[in-house]
């Protein structure tokens, strides 16, 4: 039903891959089924042969009938009638088959293509996942592979479809050229209404949905503000701004809605005045002795079973496309070439957890260059702080020894594997991260913490999470271990997160570790924790500090100050302040506020 | 509590009309009867529509009555033509008219329901708001308004538009003959039982399979979010393995709501009817007890029966689904949260003497729930400045919403200025008590309106400019665009949380509360910004008894009690030195500062 309706939202899309080249995929993929579809177009076939073959029969039945008396009728008609079941039922028949074995190859087919989408996504690097929100690389997996098939089943029923009318409309020309003229002569009139409909229907939905956001958004706002405007005692002046809101969402969504439900009364409409004509052409046509009055029936019948297929026609275009865009996005995403790429696959022992960084050149784009010609050396063991202004190439350091990114110059070592040669996987096990808002899976606070080493027992899990902070923090969670976390780690506070993410760290045990300070206040017990916990974690691992917090980069073996890329200063907190120079500035600027003697300039006691 | 129920809503419009709220079905049909003459001329139009619909094939079969008769009658079949012509412009007339009254009744129905479901919440107290969360509420006001205007149109237009359907051919048929009642009747019995359980075959499926889909992106959401940890551990296989089992399951589903799909078993009975009608038809042609044209037109109308047949199961789910969304609205609406309060309530300026003594809190009608707050004692004096510090969960902020009453201690007593809080006005109380969330709530006006919104607004711009600068706001308000004319939100007029919390601290300053909450989690990046919202804060300070939760350490070295929560107690209070002399927990605090 509607199938005028759909496919209005549909949107130019640039196109890379040519129809062609799509289709050519698409019908690949359909290559497994190939017999399933064949007995799909088979029966595709016969069932609009026989659902033309209906009013065919119908028609002959009623010439036969004419003078036959009673004892006569069903030697005369009773094949027919027969007929008519046969096909009734067996167009039934074949559609169930043609129904269920399409559903059978599209989901095996969507299933297919769902796994190398997803595949495609796990074996990008983290350039992609900066490129593309969260969000459109989901619906890429999920919806557009969904959408895809719709290419296939809307095809499949628009050539049944066709076949129906191209079948009929031969039939009536065969009967009679004339009067099929006449009864066909709706069709152009049918679909130039549903084209120019969907024009109209397109520009109001679009006009709409640029209002309708801000309307929609207005509304929510003014919902939201009932708890302020309450606090504030201003219900009235709150409550006529939202009439007006809403009295504007009405009218918009009136047009709309009217716009919408005009079509079919008047494509309703068009069919009638096809009728009327054929009723009184085919009346004619009778007397002239022309045609019999079961044909004139044919014809009366073929103008009231026409006119549906037609509009879906009309709108197969715009719904193809839509389905061509969706399986261009999905190829797209299987197609991009991953730009991490490994020399070799050697998976490294122990590392000891040296890191040399030899002439790096990196930028995110190629734009724009964060790391220069970098030079660094940091010792087994070692606990490095960096700090410096936002976009200093503080994390990028972090993210290339991750190897989540691809450096365009120089050599990055480990130990005295160049990254370049390892078997990243074996590697990224003697690796630890923690992130700045560290991600937590849905499901237990137990199955976080053994999230990188799944084998691991329970007692080395308590082990872990009670080795942080003294293993107090469990307390605070409702059910201990045994909490759930949503997704994205809600149900926990920041602070908690960190010190999840710390027992992960010190169960997986890497070699070497990431460590993005949260920027986030935490409360303060919860705080102290956390500093306990890293001094933990930190413990004889070679660290990577992204240093937001005062008390770690005075905890640190040795400060790096950044800027623009470079190393500008080094050594520790002491020595760096009594220097006087850029971390003396930066200190003034970032860290002072973190102490405890902190007062305020202006306030008393300053 | 012997008490008076505070009587109805606390905001009222004039004139609002009140609508049956006692079952769904009631309080929709009552917007609904607002506009009965709509209602009435939508079931006319629609009815007729569809007796014009069936009148077609009926008058073709007259027009072929009056060809194929002896002597054939060419005006009689002109004549007919175009009554064929004027019933079908009728009709498309008829049929427009019904349509664009079920969409105008629709949409009318949306707005009137969203108008009273605002006017109600409005009517709620703040405690009220203060508890529900605002996703809920916006839920129900969004999405479940909007499901109303769907249930009407497609979902009542197609009832109706079928029901019509099965009926009225019936009608015209029995006219011709009533023998031929047969097969239209014995094929609606049959497709009723028929329609019904494909319904019941399909709908659990077809959830399975919408939840299916929602896992499954929900799966693959969490992937991708968490894909830092996910290549940082080189768990790539188990999330791929996962990902396949949900995709599979996906497939499952797929294929079997298909098979139900493909088995609709209401059109293999038209086919059926269709054949025996047509042999019925014959039968009684051959014996002349039926003409021609009367076959013509018993086969037309029984080819009007096919639309009803492909009902789809989606109009009855809309109606479901309208009403499902009603219902919950009404929970909303009905919602009573009001607070018992003591016949002569104590009104006063509020000093700001504040004394907890032996406070414990529960939350109600929740079974076996943890106590939040045990046993908690401590006596704040006017104009002194409360810092609480504790972990998250260890009933801080509960603790600050009994002093405003949101919630109602379950044991001990609260007392403001000597005086009970139960036996305070609750109006006169919360007017006196200033709350600045963590998340502060701004409006999409200017500036200017939302630092004076609890003034109205007819307020001296001066007076806001003293507030602003008082707050350490005026000089990043004048670097908008437009300065106290900015309308925030608009153009990139996006403010930082600071930024915010320094322009609720001047409504703050503005509305003048004698007591001030005060829940300061916001993370400064730099000393400068700190500066600024710590002389902000300190400004507010003056004057007014001040509960602050806060994790900035000089703040709590500056205050004038600090307040230790641990799981719900307080397990030492009094100022920084004598708490860093005696109590473990604070000292672990400082333990890395000294």
């Amino acid at each position: 039903m509607g199938f005028v309706l759909d496919g209005l939202a549909a949107e130019g899309y640039d196109r890379e891959y040519s129809d062609g080249q799509l289709l050519r995929r698409i019908v690949r993929y359909f290559g497994p089924f190939l017999p399933t579809m064949l007995v799909v177009a088979l029966s595709m076939f016969l069932v609009a042969a026989l659902d033309a073959l209906l009013p065919l029969l119908i028609a002959l039945g009623i010439d036969r009938v004419g003078d036959a008396p009673p004892e006569a009728l069903w030697g005369r008609t009773g094949w027919l009638l027969g007929a008519i079941a046969v096909a009734g039922v067996g167009s039934w028949g074949l559609n169930f088959l043609r129904q269920w074995l399409t559903a059978k190859a599209v989901g095996n087919v969507v299933l297919q293509l769902r796994l190398d989408a997803f595949e495609a996504v796990m074996a990008r690097d983290m350039s992609f996942y900066d490129e593309y929100s969260t969000g459109r690389i989901v619906s890429r997996v999920t919806a557009d592979t969904q959408d895809f098939s719709t290419v296939v089943t809307l095809t499949l029923n628009l050539i049944s479809q066709l076949l129906q009318v191209i079948i009929i409309a031969l039939i009536l020309f065969w009967i009679n050229p004339r009067l099929a003229l006449i009864a066909l002569a709706i069709a152009p009139f049918i679909v130039a209404a549903a084209l120019a409909f969907r024009r109209v229907a397109r520009r109001t939905t679009r006009q709409a949905r640029r209002v309708l956001a801000e309307v929609n958004a207005n509304v929510q706002e003014s919902i939201t503000g009932i708890g302020v405007a309450k606090a504030f005692r201003q219900e009235q002046a709150v409550y006529d701004v939202f009439k007006g809101v809403n009295a504007q969402s009405y009218a918009l969504n009136l047009r709309q809605g009217l716009v919408f439900s005009a079509i079919f009364p008047i494509l309703g409409t068009i069919a009638g005045i096809g009728t009327a004509l054929v009723v009184y052409a085919g009346g004619a046509s009778v007397v002239a002795g022309a045609v019999t009055p079961g044909q004139w029936f044919l014809f009366v019948e073929a103008v009231a079973f026409f006119w549906f297929p037609l509009t879906s026609i009309a709108s197969f275009w715009s719904q193809f496309q839509l389905g061509l865009s969706a399986s261009e996005r999905v190829f797209a995403l299987i197609d991009a070439e991953p730009r991490v790429s490994q020399t070799g696959a050697v998976a490294p022992a122990r590392l000891r957890g040296r890191i040399t960084f030899e002439g790096v050149v990196f930028g995110y784009t190629p734009f724009e260059q964060v790391l220069r010609d970098f030079d660094l050396t940091i010792a087994p063991g070692e606990t490095v702080a960096l700090v410096g202004h936002t976009g200093a190439g503080k994390s990028s350091i972090g993210k290339l020894v991750a190897r989540f990114y691809e450096f365009q110059g120089g050599r990055l070592l480990v130990d005295d594997h160049d990254l370049r040669s390892l078997d990243l996987r074996a590697y990224r096990r003697q690796l630890g991260i923690v992130q700045q808002t560290p991600f937590l899976f849905s499901g237990t606070v137990r199955d976080n913490v053994r999230y990188a080493r799944r084998d691991a027992s329970d007692a080395e899990v308590v082990a872990a999470a009670g080795s942080i902070g003294g293993g107090d923090w469990l307390e605070a969670l409702p059910q201990g271990l045994d909490t759930e976390v949503s997704e994205g780690g809600r149900g926990v506070s920041m602070g908690q997160r960190q010190l999840i993410a710390m027992a992960r760290i010190l169960l997986q045990d890497p070699a070497i570790l990431i460590l993005d300070e949260a920027t986030a206040s935490v409360d303060p017990l919860t705080e102290a924790q956390i500093q306990e916990g890293l001094e933990t974690v930190l413990h004889g691992r070679t660290a990577i500090v992204i240093a937001h917090r005062l008390s770690t980069i005075r905890e640190a073996d040795r400060i790096l100050v950044l800027r623009q890329g470079e190393v500008i200063e080094s050594g520790s907190h002491a020595a760096l302040i009594a220097a006087g120079g850029h971390y003396a500035q930066l200190y003034d600027t970032f860290f002072r506020h973190q102490s405890p003697d902190y007062v305020p300039e202006g306030l008393p006691g300053a | 509590m012997s008490a008076v129920v505070t009587p109805n809503a606390e905001f009222t419009v004039a004139g609002a009309r009140r609508y049956d709220r006692r079952s769904p079905t009631r309080w929709v049909l009552a917007h609904l009867a607002r506009f009965w003459p709509l209602l009435l001329l939508f079931f006319v139009a629609s009815t007729l529509t569809a007796v014009l619909f069936a009148a077609v094939p009926r008058l073709t079969g007259f027009a072929f009555d009056v060809v194929l008769q002896r002597e054939p009658d060419m005006r009689a079949l002109l004549v007919l033509a175009l009554g064929i012509l004027a019933v079908v412009l009728l009709r498309g007339v008829l049929d427009l008219t019904a349509s664009f009254s079920i969409e105008t009744l629709g949409q009318r129905l949306e707005r009137n329901a969203r108008d009273e479901l605002y006017q109600s919440l409005l009517g709620k107290s703040q405690t009220f708001h203060e508890r529900q969360r605002v996703g809920d509420v916006m839920a129900r006001a969004s999405n479940d308004v909007r499901q109303l205007n769907p249930m009407m149109n497609p979902g009542v237009a197609l009832i109706t538009e079928s029901f019509n359907g099965l009926i009225i051919p019936l009608v015209f048929i029995a006219f011709i003959d009533t023998r031929l009642l047969l097969a239209p009747l014995a094929f609606e019995v049959t497709f009723v039982f028929a329609l019904r359980s494909y319904m019941r075959q399909l709908n659990p499926i077809s959830s399975a399979l919408r939840r299916q889909f929602g896992l499954l992106s929900a799966g693959l959401n969490q992937t991708i979010t968490g894909i830092e940890v996910v290549k940082g551990t080189a768990q790539e296989a188990q999330e791929q393995a996962r990902f396949g089992r949900d995709a599979a399951r996906f497939r499952d589903f797929f294929v079997r709501q298909g098979l139900v799909q493909a088995r609709y078993l209401p059109l293999l009975l038209l086919a059926v009817a269709f054949t025996g009608a047509f042999a019925h038809a014959l039968w009684l042609v051959s014996r002349g007890e039926l003409s021609t044209g009367e076959l013509v037109a018993y086969m037309g109308l029984m080819g009007v029966l096919r639309f009803p047949a492909f009902i789809s199961i989606f109009t009855f789910s809309l109606v479901q689904l309208g009403l499902a969304g009603a219902e919950r609205i009404l929970e909303l609406m009905r919602v009573d949260t009001e607070f018992d309060e003591h016949a002569q309530a104590h009104t006063a300026r509020v000093q700001g003497e504040l004394v907890f003594a032996g406070v414990g809190f529960r939350y109600q009608g929740v079974p076996n729930a943890r106590a939040v707050l045990h046993d908690v004692s401590f006596r704040v004096a006017p104009g002194q400045t409360v810092a609480i510090v504790g972990q998250t969960g260890s009933g801080k902020s509960t603790l600050t919403k009994l002093v405003n009453r949101i919630y109602d201690v379950t044991d001990g007593r609260i007392s403001l200025d000597g005086v009970d809080l139960r036996d305070w006005q609750l109006a006169s109380l919360r007017q006196q008590i200033g709350v600045i969330e963590q998340d502060v709530f701004l409006f999409s006006r200017s500036v200017a309106d939302n630092i004076a919104f609890g003034l109205g607004p007819e307020v001296d711009r001066q007076a806001v400019i003293a507030a602003s600068t008082a707050a350490q706001a005026h000089a990043f308000v004048m670097a908008l665009p437009e300065g106290y004319d900015t309308v925030i939100g608009e153009r990139g007029a996006t403010l930082s949380g600071g930024q915010r919390q320094r322009l609720a601290i001047a409504r703050a300053l503005l509305t003048d509360p004698r007591v001030l909450i005060l829940d300061d989690a916001t993370s400064a990046v730099d000393s400068a910004t700190e500066d600024a919202i710590q002389r902000a804060i300190y400004a507010v300070q003056q004057g007014r008894t001040t509960l602050m939760i806060t994790h900035r350490l000089s703040q709590i070295r500056r205050a004038d009690l600090v307040l230790v929560l641990h799981g719900g107690r307080l397990i030492d209070h009094g100022g920084h030195a004598e708490l860093l002399e005696r109590c473990p927990l604070y000292q672990r605090i400082f333990a890395r500062y000294d």
